[in-house]
């Protein structure tokens, strides 16, 4: 059997060549092998979702797929989608609602925003509470991460208007 | 008109929502939490942990895992013995008995190292580690370890570690207690005769933890030319970790530095000394490299500090209008293995609060601490209070029903009247301050209670299950312990530097709660220095003050009065230059927006300019000023008391929060399933520093109340082994389970400390066992069920029904 493997990966809009044992996990490869810790682990049993990235647009928990499985895919990370000077709008709306308080689950929940706002630009209270209950949070009890994603529905339209 | 014109320009913050400065980081997924620090050249620990909840070990072999290529280096409990300078693991958090004898419990207290030498106690307990160039390498070779054990009859539960012939967890102690504590006021025998009724009930609340959703990790790098020790700890107490390395790796002239990095919750789950502590500085020390290792959720579940699981078994004397004359309470609290005394701190801090917010003058407790083989016992947010609020918001209500009269009469006629405060409790803690009539009488009529009865009548008749609960919960903040490391104060150095930034050291650390715009709010009004120019750093042993960390909701109590006091004394000085430099009288000066500005002349003197004085011009400095604009302050807790009173009691606690609920719930007697419907919560905690902050952490407070109402439970099976060891069956609220809640805020000031700020971050927490318990009784009045525990799950509501039903055919 093939110990290590060779796999093309972009993450964040960058290309990366990376040899890669064939047990190593995504979300290791983020950030062991290419530093990015932005990515959470909060369990190993895929029940928390602190490790949800965007893979070819869809939302994977990064613990529960093998890194030669992203071979050939495009990966963001919350590293990707907001800098210092302009935050992304869901990063904008979780600081103006308050919505992090230690901020582990945090990364995950806006990739899992990120990914529901991009199928729904518009999505009700309901169906953000239902869609963000694949991701744990200990701090805030939900509903200002509710309210932020729903601003930041808002803020990312008038954003298109403009 | 000058001056006026400039006191609209006066930083005001305290008391106003801020957005948080320290977030930007963490949206950016920048933020560094101990799992994120990398070195070249660093090793990766595994840890071996027992799979057996009570053996002695034979054979730990370490040959075949340490041949794998990418092991570097192993190590088990014998390997421990034969390094003179490793020594137990340090008790915490009490360090002596009570110097006065008086009130401290008495505590049995155990040598443990940091990983088992020659006997295993609890399923999860470290026995060997591994340190190899790759996580997957160490947990390869972990598999390699071939160990040999002989298995003793595990002990589950307090009513067998009891028992006559129970096996032993600690042979020497000769019986499985390892906290004995009782407390006692006025006449219980008396107040009994008095009483119309005396009921007994048996109240109970299941094991359960605070999983924060980051994991423990500990680093640690070793400079042997230096003996420096750096340790980045996932830890709510860096200070005393510190020492506590120290103590237990007695390396002379080691030096210790341990830091809090950015942490993702902490709960109370990580307020102790854990093995891994030592352990990974250890294996820095002996290997040279820097170390890492990181729990997984599943070790974490195995090994974190589980809390409540007490059982009351209770009496209580009442007349027949709902006066309770007195309270007897028996406590049986199953602590686990006796690693830490956190849990043995919990349980004394039920027995002095199970009288709540009311007026109980008659009250005997008795605690028994019971190890058993399962993990050991510690702090978890609400600590202590959540069982005691839960026993006698209970009770109430069971009160009541026997007396056939409104619950919240029951309340009524016992609270603490506004005008009682400071009252001083039967137990001897002084509470600050309360409002809990109209507390909860807001929650009534935000709640619509009335308009609910109705409903329910209405609904009942057509076979809808609907119940309303209320309850009043304390959740008394900023505890001391005499004997402890919890010292009674709180210290915090300001810096203001010659181009007018301010560094402020805390002395605690924080865990997401907002401490650095918390500071920055109050060193700006309070200095009159922009909230940008200040920075905030805490969570460093060497860098901060010393400090006993962060638990118990005290930085608002103490460290905020710590700060707003330094910041006075630092003001004092401020004004003594410009006074001088002025050539005006100190008391017509004013500090406003970075200038000190005579009221008499308007004339004024940039803070610019008072700290060149300061540090650069001091001849130009007052006779006597000392040069320097920065001070070490220690701010000792007024409300706090040592000495005992003429009954022997201390005062351990110094604000008393609280939280009045309303609860209505649908129950669906065919699933057991419990929706809530509504959920009113009135929050106390004094005066707020920032509302926006309060409101959210106290959201999250409810949230755990909810998990721990409704479904979080750990649960052993009767061989010791944990069935709930990951979120797959420990049950966490998710957003579906949370409801909407309705929040409103009342400010009944604290007098004890000079913001008026009450703990707060707790309180939540304690309330909804409490309120979701009494409505769910009420729901269920007709099958005449009782409701003597929490979690309330489906299976354990079914059960409920199910026997009435039995009982009643």
């Amino acid at each position: 059997m093939k110990k290590s493997h060779v796999i093309n990966i972009n993450v964040n809009g960058k290309d990366y060549t990376v040899t890669v044992e064939s047990r190593l996990l995504l979300v290791d490869l983020l950030r062991r092998v290419l530093g990015l810790t932005g990515t959470h682990v909060g369990c190993d049993t895929t029940q928390c979702g602190a490790c949800t990235i965007i893979m070819d647009g869809m939302t994977v928990k990064s613990c529960t797929i093998l890194a030669v499985q992203a071979d050939g895919r495009k990966i963001l990370t919350i590293e990707g989608i907001g800098s210092e000077n302009k935050l992304h709008p869901l990063q904008q709306a979780f600081h103006e609602k308050l919505a992090l308080q230690c901020g582990y689950c945090t990364p995950g929940m806006i990739m899992n925003a990120y990914a529901l706002l991009l199928n729904n630009p518009n999505p009700t209270k309901e169906e953000i509470r239902r869609a963000i209950s694949g991701n744990l949070c200990r701090c805030t009890g939900y509903w200002p991460i509710i309210e932020a994603i729903e601003y930041a529905s808002k803020l990312l339209s008038k954003n298109l208007e403009k | 008109m000058q001056v006026e014109q400039i006191q609209k320009d006066k930083i005001s913050l305290i008391g106003k929502t801020v957005l948080k400065k320290e977030d930007k980081e963490v949206l950016l997924g920048r933020a560094t939490y101990a799992a994120d620090i990398n070195f070249p050249d660093m090793l990766y620990v595994g840890i071996l942990r027992s799979p057996y909840a009570h053996a002695k070990i034979i054979k730990i072999d370490l040959t075949k895992a340490l041949k794998m290529p990418g092991v570097v280096f192993g190590i088990n409990g014998q390997d421990l013995l034969k390094l003179d300078f490793v020594k137990p693991l340090p008790p915490f958090p009490f360090q002596s008995i009570d110097p006065f004898k008086r009130r401290n419990p008495s505590i049995k207290f155990f040598n443990h190292y940091c990983l088992a030498t020659d006997k295993v106690r609890f399923v999860g307990e470290p026995i060997a580690a591994i340190a190899a160039t790759s996580p997957e390498i160490a947990e390869d070779a972990l598999e390699e370890i071939e160990t040999e054990f002989e298995l003793l009859q595990p002990v589950t539960d307090v009513q067998t570690a009891l028992s006559p012939n129970a096996p032993l967890l600690y042979e020497e102690w000769g019986d499985n207690i390892a906290l004995r504590f009782h407390v006692l006021g006025g006449n219980i025998e008396e107040s009994f005769k008095e009483a119309d009724l005396i009921i007994e009930e048996e109240i109970r609340m299941s094991r359960c933890t605070g999983t924060p959703l980051e994991t423990r990790s500990v680093v640690a790098k070793y400079d042997a030319d230096k003996k420096n020790l750096i340790v980045w700890d996932t830890t709510q107490i860096p200070h005393i970790i510190a020492l506590l390395i120290k103590k237990a790796l007695k390396i002379p002239e080691l030096k210790v530095r341990v830091i809090q990095p950015r942490i993702g919750g902490g709960f109370g789950q990580k307020w102790g000394l854990y093995p891994e502590e030592v352990l990974i500085p250890l294996i820095s020390i002996l290997t040279g490299k820097p170390v890492k290792w990181t729990e997984s959720r599943t070790e974490h579940m195995h090994a974190i500090s589980h809390a409540r699981d007490q059982i009351h078994k209770i009496r209580v004397g009442v007349k027949k209008d709902g006066k309770i004359l007195g309270i007897e309470d028996k406590i049986l609290a199953d602590i686990g293995a006796a690693y830490y005394q956190g849990g043995h701190a919990s349980i004394v801090t039920t027995a002095f609060f199970v009288p709540g917010a009311y007026k109980i003058q008659n009250y005997k407790a008795e605690v028994l601490g019971i190890v058993t083989n399962k993990a050991p016992f510690g702090a978890h947010r609400g600590f202590g209070k959540s069982e005691a609020a839960f026993v006698i918001e209970r009770l109430i209500d069971i009160i009541a029903y026997r007396l056939s009269i409104d619950p919240n009469e029951v309340r009524f006629k016992n609270f603490i009247k506004p005008e009682e405060f400071p009252y001083i409790s039967v137990t001897g803690n002084r509470y600050d301050s309360g409002n809990y009539k109209t507390a909860l009488e807001l929650a009534m009529e935000i709640g619509k209670y009335w308009w609910w009865r109705k409903r329910q009548a209405e609904l009942r008749s057509q076979g809808k299950y609907i119940g309303i609960g209320t309850a009043l919960v304390i959740e008394p903040s900023s505890s001391t312990r005499m004997g402890s490391y919890n010292a009674g104060y709180y210290s915090v150095h300001i810096r203001i530097d010659p181009d007018v930034t301010v560094n402020v050291f805390l002395s605690g650390g924080e865990e997401g709660q907002g401490h650095k715009t918390s500071t920055a709010q109050i060193i700006a009004e309070e200095l009159q220095i922009p909230f940008e120019k200040v920075n905030v750093f805490e969570g460093d042993s060497l860098l901060c003050p010393i400090g006993s960390g962060s638990y118990s909701s005290r930085f608002s109590v103490v460290g905020t009065s710590a700060i707003i006091m330094a910041c006075r004394a630092l003001k004092e000085k401020i004004l003594g230059i410009a006074s001088k430099a002025l050539q005006q009288p100190k008391d017509d000066l004013e500090l406003i927006y970075g200038k000190v500005i005579s009221k008499r002349d308007g004339s004024s003197i940039t803070l610019e300019e008072i700290a060149q004085i300061a540090y650069y011009e001091i001849y130009r400095l007052p006779e006597n000023f000392e040069p320097g604009l920065e001070i070490l302050y220690h701010y000792r807790d007024p409300n706090i008391d040592f000495y005992p009173d003429e009954f022997g009691r201390v005062k351990m606690f110094s604000s008393v929060p609280y939280d009045a609920e309303m609860t209505v719930v649908e129950v669906n007697p065919e699933t057991g399933f419990i929706k809530i419907l509504e959920f009113v919560s009135v929050h106390d905690c004094g005066k707020m520093l920032n509302p926006l902050i309060v409101e959210r952490q106290h959201l999250g407070a409810l949230a755990h109340g909810f998990g721990i109402a409704l479904s979080e439970e750990i649960i052993y099976d009767t061989n010791g082994q944990l069935l709930s060891n990951n979120f797959l069956n420990y049950l966490i609220p998710t957003s579906q389970e949370i409801p909407f809640v309705k929040i409103h805020h009342i400010e009944t000031p604290n007098p004890f400390t000079p913001g008026g700020f009450k703990g707060a971050g707790e309180t939540g927490t304690v309330g909804p066992p409490a309120s979701i318990a009494n409505a769910v009784e009420d729901a269920l009045r007709p099958f005449g069920v009782k409701i003597r525990k929490v979690p309330l799950t489906p299976i354990y509501i079914r059960q409920l029904i199910k026997e009435t039903m039995n009982k009643t055919v």
